[in-house]
Formats: structure tokens, sequence, C-alpha cells
């Protein structure tokens, strides 16, 4: 893997610089939280953050997305599709939120089915992500295969050094860019090489101890009519907190909006926690309490998921953890499986 | 709906008045026998009773370009159903104090009582609440609007 | 506080072997600082999970509607005047529930805590002689518990259950001098035009997730209106005039009901105002009609009844 070094001074000249050429998306404070919002100046990005309180799935996959619009004249219809993105780029995210990019580009971007919106702001955008230095208690990403420094899903990976960054290229698209902001970027010594495997290693041994992850399927698929399901979803309120805050999660529903002879058909984020979620016309609906509900997202995550796309959806940013308004923690319900 | 006719004086609110089916209804058709004018702006909705009023009407009236809204019942103490106004007017208290509370304009949602004698006097209330509403200009507040892309 | 977790213990224990409930609806400890969980227990034996402290936030009256089994129910003041109002409502009955009642001087609001670390993270957080004490990785704070008190919590003037079949700790005495609509009357007081453009973009944060709906004890409509597709009455996409009904509706649904409990404000993840308008409506409740929720079962809920002097200044 090929490291740079760009100093902490040159960031604010070298993202005004991006902002000319992309549309960058950075953390920004908004309120009393972070999320990932569009940038016009560098001053904007917050890069001293734990973690946003929106995943950045938000710039791939919007909350609530046209699909196309529509008007009807006398004998026609106008169809007006939304025009392809331009070049954009990310800046700071996380190693868990560009691994669970990885995750959504499974189901939006394989083999057997491309989703146009979505690859199309796949395709064009540059991920730079930021590895953590320092890991909140509520992360779990390395009982997950993960890891605060992981550089899956993202064009380069940024490692904090105080004064600098060391920036690793990780992918084909991360070198042109490297090349093409040179700028920014001069070679890397071996003292700062030292620094960062000091700082990658501090940030693991951070870690919490790890969750019981590791036959985590096979339970799952034993105990699914077992009487801890009743227990372990009683308290959940059935909001779509955790669905909505999730990285990984892409559940989603196309509502159709129109008003006299015009409309549009808008794609929307749902929950499978919502009742609605499965709700069939007749009246059946299979998953009819909390309790199927939950056991649900959980067998989805780490059973179904594991089965269709051979990986866990879950990334282990623990923001579920953080905004969950009962405290219904999954490393609790993860542990309790695996103890069954 | 996006087509807001808003040419200097030519724009003509949009106005809906819900009306009782026992006495504001019919003072208004009383109105119309009797020939006693007021503006073409409105249309009227005919419910059994004032209590059948959601303030979902109301909100979404506004959401789709009404640009007032009259709610019509009987006098207290005449009400066809004994009580159904008594308990619409605390629902509309409620309501009327939220909508201003939020910002929405005072004065584009209306509360009257009419009887079915009160031909004239229904003339007389929605021609100045045509007047009112048009003074206060088209409702934009609550709009439904084409989501961004 | 750990006294009251003793007592609250003895008495779950007596209700489960006496067969008296069925289940115990309380609190135990939360897997972060200054959390606790909703807790049930079903067997005698774990009455030990359960606790009591200034993190029992939610408002557990949420877990009773449509439950057929005899329930103990671990009570703040707010949460009793929510049991009320399920009792008046029909959707629990007065036999089914053994309410135990815990007088509480307030709940430490989560994020006024996050506030004051600047969003840090905490490690360990104590309670200690009306001092909250913050641990984080360079950071250690003590801060007057007073001052981290949810807002619905420093304008409470229901400490004490107001329905109750065991009361645990000693009655808390009522504080009568705050004025519980200041905000309302300083958000009154502003021009149509400000309350608006503050509604505007409280409410525009929104994303539809239905924490403050859900967490609502009094929200218990099979379907919820949002949910209604015949008719539809509003959309589900990110539109802000669905957005804003939604929250004016839900708003105008607790009239004469919400107790103030602050659990739907303590829910939203994106921190909006929500007792900007649950509090307004609960102002003109009464002063309008002189009527508080929650307070006896023998009241006649509000929008099921009337007084035929009830004003009508705004009609025409």
């Amino acid at each position: 893997m090929q490291e740079m070094i760009i100093s902490k001074k040159q960031i604010a000249s070298f993202l005004n610089n991006l902002i000319r050429q992309y549309k960058v998306f950075a953390p920004i404070k908004r309120d009393s939280f972070v999320l990932f919002g569009e940038i016009h100046s560098s001053n904007e990005a917050l890069l001293n953050f734990a973690n946003s309180k929106i995943p950045p799935k938000e710039i791939f996959f919007p909350q609530s997305e046209r699909l196309f619009a529509y008007s009807l004249t006398s004998g026609e219809a106008k169809i007006k599709e939304p025009l392809p993105v331009e070049k954009r780029l990310v800046f700071g995210i996380r190693p868990c939120d560009a691994k669970s990019l990885v995750i959504l580009d499974s189901v939006f971007d394989g083999e057997t089915y491309k989703d146009v919106s979505y690859a199309d702001r796949r395709g064009k955008t540059l991920v730079i992500a930021l590895g953590c230095n320092s890991p909140s208690s509520t992360c779990f990403c390395t009982s997950l295969g993960g890891d605060p420094f992981s550089a899956d899903g993202s064009d380069l990976l940024l490692v904090d050094l105080g004064e600098e960054y060391v920036a690793q290229v990780v992918t084909e698209r991360g070198r042109e860019f490297v090349e093409e902001q040179n700028e920014y970027f001069g070679g890397v010594g071996g003292h700062s090489l030292d620094a960062m495997n000091d700082v990658v290693r501090a940030a693991e041994a951070a870690m919490k101890p790890k969750v019981k992850v590791g036959e985590i399927k096979e339970k799952l698929d034993d105990i699914f009519d077992d009487q801890i399901w009743s227990s372990l979803s009683e308290r959940c309120l059935g909001c779509a907190i955790c669905t909505y805050l999730c990285p990984t999660c892409h559940c989603f529903d196309i509502v159709d909006e129109a008003i006299d002879r015009e409309g549009e058909r808008v794609r929307i984020w749902d929950s499978c926690m919502f009742p609605l979620f499965t709700l069939q016309a007749s009246g059946v609906n299979p998953r009819p309490t909390g309790k199927e509900r939950v056991r649900q997202r959980i067998m989805h995550k780490f059973s179904y998921f594991v089965d269709n796309y051979g990986q866990r959806a879950c990334v282990g940013c623990g923001r579920c953890i953080k905004n969950c308004p009962v405290n219904l923690d999954i490393r609790e319900v993860l542990n309790s499986i695996s103890n069954r | 709906m996006e087509e807001f006719r808003e040419q200097k004086d030519q724009w003509e609110p949009k106005i809906i008045a819900f009306l009782c089916n026992w006495c504001s209804y019919a003072g208004a058709d009383l109105a119309g026998v009797s020939r006693f004018q007021y503006p073409p702006n409105t249309r009227v909705i005919r419910i059994p009773c004032s209590s059948r009023i959601s303030p979902l009407f109301i909100l979404r009236s506004l959401q789709h370009g009404v640009d007032g809204i009259l709610v019509s019942g009987c006098h207290p103490g005449d009400c066809h159903y004994i009580s159904g106004n008594y308990v619409a007017r605390r629902k509309f208290a409620i309501l009327n104090n939220l909508l201003e509370y939020v910002g929405i304009e005072k004065g584009r949602v209306k509360f009257s009582w009419v009887s079915a004698a009160e031909g004239k006097r229904f003339a007389q209330i929605m021609k100045e609440f045509a007047k009112e509403v048009k003074a206060l200009g088209p409702a934009r507040k609550l709009v439904k609007s084409k989501i961004k892309v | 506080m750990k006294n009251l977790t003793t007592e609250i213990r003895g008495i779950a224990k007596k209700l489960l072997e006496d067969k008296r409930v069925d289940l115990i609806v309380g609190f135990e400890r939360g897997t972060l600082p200054l959390r606790s969980t909703p807790c049930f227990v079903r067997r005698s034996e774990e009455v030990r999970r359960l606790i009591w402290n200034a993190s029992c936030e939610n408002n557990l009256a949420r877990y009773l509607p449509k439950r057929t089994e005899k329930i103990g129910i671990v009570a703040k003041g707010c949460d009793t005047r929510s049991i009320v109002g399920l009792i008046q409502e029909s959707q629990i009955t007065r036999e089914q529930v053994f309410i135990v009642g815990v007088p509480c001087s307030g709940m430490i609001d989560r994020k006024k805590v996050d506030a004051t670390v600047d969003g840090k993270e905490i490690f360990e957080a104590d309670e200690r002689d009306g001092e909250v004490i913050l641990k984080g990785r360079d950071f250690e704070l003590s801060v007057s518990q007073n001052e981290l008190l949810h807002n619905s919590c420093q304008t409470c003037s229901n400490k004490n259950p107001v329905i109750f079949d065991a009361l645990v700790g000693d009655k808390i005495e009522e504080d009568g001098k705050v004025d519980e609509y200041k905000d309302i009357k300083e958000f009154e007081a502003l021009s149509s035009e400000e309350r608006w453009q503050s509604f505007t973009r409280e409410i525009s944060k929104c994303f539809r997730c239905y924490a403050c709906r859900n967490a609502c004890p009094l929200c218990y409509c099979q379907e919820c209106f949002v949910d209604s597709s015949q008719p539809r009455w509003i959309g589900k996409a990110l539109n802000f005039s669905d957005i804003a009904i939604y929250h004016l509706i839900r708003a105008f649904h607790t009239a004469g009901r919400c107790v103030d409990c602050g659990a739907c404000d303590r829910a939203c993840p994106i921190d909006i105002d929500l007792r900007k308008l649950t509090k307004k409506i609960e102002k003109d409740v009464q002063e309008l009609f002189h009527y508080r929720a929650g307070m006896s079962v023998e009241n006649i809920p509000l929008l099921a009844t009337f007084n035929p002097d009830d004003p009508q200044e705004f009609v025409r």
C-alpha cells in the first residue's frame, strides 16, 4: 500500500481546492449533532468528532429520492427522470461506515442487480476515510472483522498523527486522486510510519472486549422458535431509530405522490420495525408483534444476509446502541443468543 | 396546483366551507334561494355535524392550496345531535390556537355558528371572509411542494 | 436512591411471590453510563435486576395498553398520570395494575449531559449529593444534578404519584412557584413570522422515525393516521408539509391527555423540541377548560364532554 503525508496545515487549502472540483461531503455540525453534509468552505468541516449521528449512506441512498416525475397534459404524459450526479467526494468517513458501503454495494451494485441511482452516486464518489484514533466504548467493529483503521470501502485512508495525516492509498482511483492533488501530498518518513503503527495499535487495544458473534449464524438458525426472543424484544418501542441510523440498513418503500395531473414516484427509507412493513392487503401480518420484528432484524443482519451475500450486515458502529430510547443494546442481544 | 393564479388584483382565493347539514348548510341554501349574493370563491362541503370535522380536514385543505377554510355549525344548544357542536367547539378552540401559535396567519381558518334561518347572515359572513382571505394572500405555508431532487 | 431500589425490589418480590401480579415492569441498569432500560420481571428471583436512579427516564405506562395480565408497574408522578389516562380511556383496567408509585425529583436529560461535555464520550458517571460527576477520556466534571434535569422535570408539579397501590420512599414537597408555561409564553410573545420560522426550522429536522409517537403511552391507536392509506392523509416522504402536519396532528391528538412526561422529547434522536407544541396544547387546555390530564380516573376525558360556557370568542 502506498503511503503519503498531508500536513494538517494544508487541509483547509486542500478542501477548498477540492470544493472547486467536486461536490464535497464532510462531517458538519447541525445544532447538537454531526452529520455528513455538503460543504462550501473548508471551515464548515468538522474533523474532530467521534462519528456522525446520521450515517453517510444518505449520500448514496437518500432517505427521500425521486425516481421520476410526471405530468399529464391532454393526450400526453411527460416523464422527467433525475439527472446523473456530478463528481463528488466524501471526506472524513469512518472505516466502519466505509465498510458499510461495501455491504450496500452487494445489494444495490452487485452482480445480479444494479440500482441505477445508487450505482451512479457510488461510481462518482471518491471516498476518503479517516481512521479512529479513539474508538468509542460503543464501537465493536473488531468483533465483526472490522478495524478502526480498516481500508475496506475507501479509496484513501487517513491516519491522524497529530500534526499531519498519513494517507494510505487503497484503490487505483485513490492513487489517481493523489497524483491529481500531488501538490498537497509529500513522501512519508520512517518515523511517521512508526507513529502510525503506534496509533493503530493503541486504537485496536482500546476497543472494548469483543461481542460473541463467532457462531452467531448457526445459533440463530437453531433458535428461531426459542422464547428468548420475547424477553429480548419486550422493551422495543418499534420506532425506526436503529434502522434509519444504521449505515447498512437499506430497506425501502416506493410511494407515489400526485396532485392533480402532476406527480412523482419517490423511494423512501422503510423500517422492518414498523408493523406496516409486512402487513398484507388481506390484513394478515406474518410479523404481527414486536417479537417477530426484532427477531427478523437480528436474523436478517446476522443470518439471512450471510446466506444471500456472504457477509454480516452490521459494521459495529454503535449508533443503534447510543440512540435507542430504551437502551436496547444489540451487543447484549448477540451475547445472549451466543450464550443460549 | 403549482400554478397560483397570482397576477396582482386577478388572484382570487380558494375557500372551502364545511357546513353542517342541519343548520349551516340549510342557511347557505336559504341564502341562495333568497338571492343573497356572496363571492363565488367558496366550495361547500356538507357534513352531518360540525363535530365531524377532524383537524386533518383543515390541515389537508391548507396542504392542497386552499386559502381559507370556514367551518360552520349549529348554534350551541341547537345541535341536531344534541351536543356535537359543543364538543366541536372545544376542538376548534384548541386547533385555532395551535395554528396561530405556529405562525399560520390569523383569519385563514374561521369558525361560525349559522342557523337554517340565517340566510342573509351566511352571505354576509362569506362576503367578509372572502375579503379577509384575499387580504391575507395565497396560503403558502403548509402547501405541499414537490421534494427537492 | 439506593433505599428506593431496595424498597422496589422488596415490593416486587412480594407481589410475584403472592401471585398478586404476573409481571413487574420496572427499570434495570443500562449498558451505558447514566442509562437504565425497561425491565420485565416474571420470576421473584429476578427482582434484583430492578433499580431506581436519576436515569429512569422512560414512561413505562407505554407498555400497558392491550395487556391482559396483571401488572405491577413502577411509576413516577407523571407516569401515574399517564396510567390514569389509560384507565380513563379503557386501555387497561384499574384492577389489572398494581402501581408502585415513586416520588420523583426529576430525571437527567441525556441531551443536556451531552451538551455539557460537548459531545465527548462519558466513560463513567456518578450521582452524589445532588451532583453528577462525569468522567471522560481527558476530563472530569462535576455538575449540579438540577441543571441536568429534563425541561419537563424542571417545571414538574406532580412529583408525587397521583394514584398508587404502594408508595416507595418519602413524599416530595411540590414546588408550586415554578411557571411551567414560561417557555411557551416567551414563544407566544414572538411575532407570527418569527414563530413560523422557528417552527419550520425545528420541524424540518424530522426524519419520521416515529420514536416520539412510539414512546408516548397515549399513542396506542391500532392504525395511526400516518399509516392510513384510505384516505391517505399525509405522505411518507420527507416533504415539509407532511412532516409539519404529522407533528401538528400528533400534538392535537394529545389534547387533554398529555401529562408532559417528556418521553417523546427524550426519545427524539435529533433533538426536536417537541414540547414546544405539546406544552402549548396543555396550556390551552388548562386555561380554556380548566382541565388537567391524568389527575383522576373519575374525570371525563376533555374531548368527550363539554361545558355550555366553554369559550367561544373566536367563533363568528
